[in-house]
């Protein structure tokens, strides 16, 4: 019953996502101001959201974090189902695949066997 | 009739031990995506069994968006409301997924009778699927959408008048609206149908070259304190609740905003 209305939301709706997320064309009869203001916050949103997640390697990033943070957002809009502990894992992948972090020495534990004995 | 509910607060994982412990704490909010309902936390269980109120607000069915509800989403809520023994669950009016994308934060839908044609529709999906009242939230915007054929207040009571929810009303998220797009919160307080007020929230926030963003990591400003008077003027509400997400203050700074809420009711 509410099917044409659901594709005209849909229409609609779409478009002004892919403006504010994804560097898309300003739908008709916005505020472009209020566009700019609303594309900041999602993306600062996220961005907090990625420091809080992966707060060693966003640490390690220093004054590179928010910069870099900003030019992937927008290149890689988050999409539907991808879980925020997924989002954050993989702008660190993108910063290890582009170079901007090191990849992290895998630690040898000197340990023991749970099951030998002490002398 | 709704739940008489008291003065509440948002319980987080980071401060849970501040929410078991903290004086007037008559019920508390989980966010329903946080937890599952064969998985409760310890703390939550701890609440439950003293008898203070747990109730699930959802952030993510997206009632505002073009699709229909998840089914998945909404059996989380019901689950969770059941095992929490809730006496009613909630969402916000928003949409937060369109064209692929996930918006992470709650949106707003353009006020046209088409799209509350929509809302309508999926909000009956939704009650149709939990075991208890649904009531809806207005949220704090940051843009507005062209050719609006309703105010807010039209909105949300046609919305409640259509499908019989209640309503949530988040004075920090009139304010908010008040600051950043013009509206008049005084106004809509005077135009909705308060007797389906559920509850109210409360939260802080801070403003940030012109605009003002409800952080939920701040101090409550003064004026949304006001607006709550303004609300309490016009009716008693069943429950007000104080949202904290982030920057926790010390336990008696928030016993204090918890005080200062207790005072306006």
């Amino acid at each position: 019953m509410t099917e044409p209305q659901r594709e005209r939301l849909a229409e609609s709706q779409s478009r002004l996502l892919h403006a504010l997320l994804a560097d898309g064309p300003a739908p008709a009869g916005f505020d472009r101001d209020r566009l700019q203001v609303e594309a900041i916050a999602l993306l600062s949103k996220r961005r907090r959201v990625v420091a809080m997640l992966q707060s060693e390697a966003c640490g390690d990033l220093g004054d590179r974090f928010v910069p870099l943070f900003d030019a992937y957002g927008r290149a890689h809009p988050r999409r539907i189902g991808t879980r925020a502990r997924d989002d954050a894992r993989e702008f660190v992948e993108w910063c290890l695949a582009q170079g901007h972090l090191d990849r992290p020495r895998r630690r040898r534990w000197p340990f023991r066997r749970a099951t030998e004995k002490r002398r | 009739m709704v739940a008489e509910l008291g003065v509440g607060i948002g319980w987080r994982a980071e401060i849970d031990l501040t929410v078991e412990r903290l004086p007037g704490v008559d019920w508390v909010e989980v966010v329903a995506e946080n937890l599952r309902a064969e998985h409760l936390p310890e703390s939550i269980v701890v609440l439950r069994d003293r008898g203070t109120p747990v109730l699930p607000h959802a952030v993510s069915l997206s009632v505002g968006g073009a699709e229909p509800v998840d089914p998945q989403r909404i059996e989380h809520l019901a689950k969770l409301a059941d095992a929490l023994d809730a006496p009613m669950a909630s969402d916000h009016v928003c949409f937060v997924r369109a064209g692929g994308l996930d918006s992470g934060h709650l949106m707003p839908v353009p006020r046209t009778r088409e799209a509350l044609d929509v809302v309508v529709d999926n909000v009956k999906t939704v009650q149709a699927g939990l075991g208890v009242p649904f009531a809806l939230e207005n949220i704090a915007a940051l843009l507005e959408w062209p050719d609006a054929e309703l105010t807010e207040a039209q909105f949300l009571t046609e919305l409640t008048d259509r499908t019989g929810c209640l309503l949530l009303v988040d004075v920090a998220n009139l304010y908010a609206n008040a600051r950043n797009l013009g509206q008049d919160p005084v106004r809509l307080l005077d135009e909705i149908p308060l007797e389906r007020l559920a509850y109210v929230h409360v939260a802080g926030g801070i403003e940030r070259d012109g605009v003002y963003h409800d952080t939920h990591a701040h101090p409550i400003v003064p004026e949304v304190l006001d607006l709550l008077g303004e609300l309490t003027a016009r009716t008693s509400p069943p429950g007000v609740l104080l949202e904290r997400d982030d920057d926790y203050p010390s336990d008696d700074e928030l016993a204090a905003e918890l005080a200062a809420i207790r005072a306006k009711l």
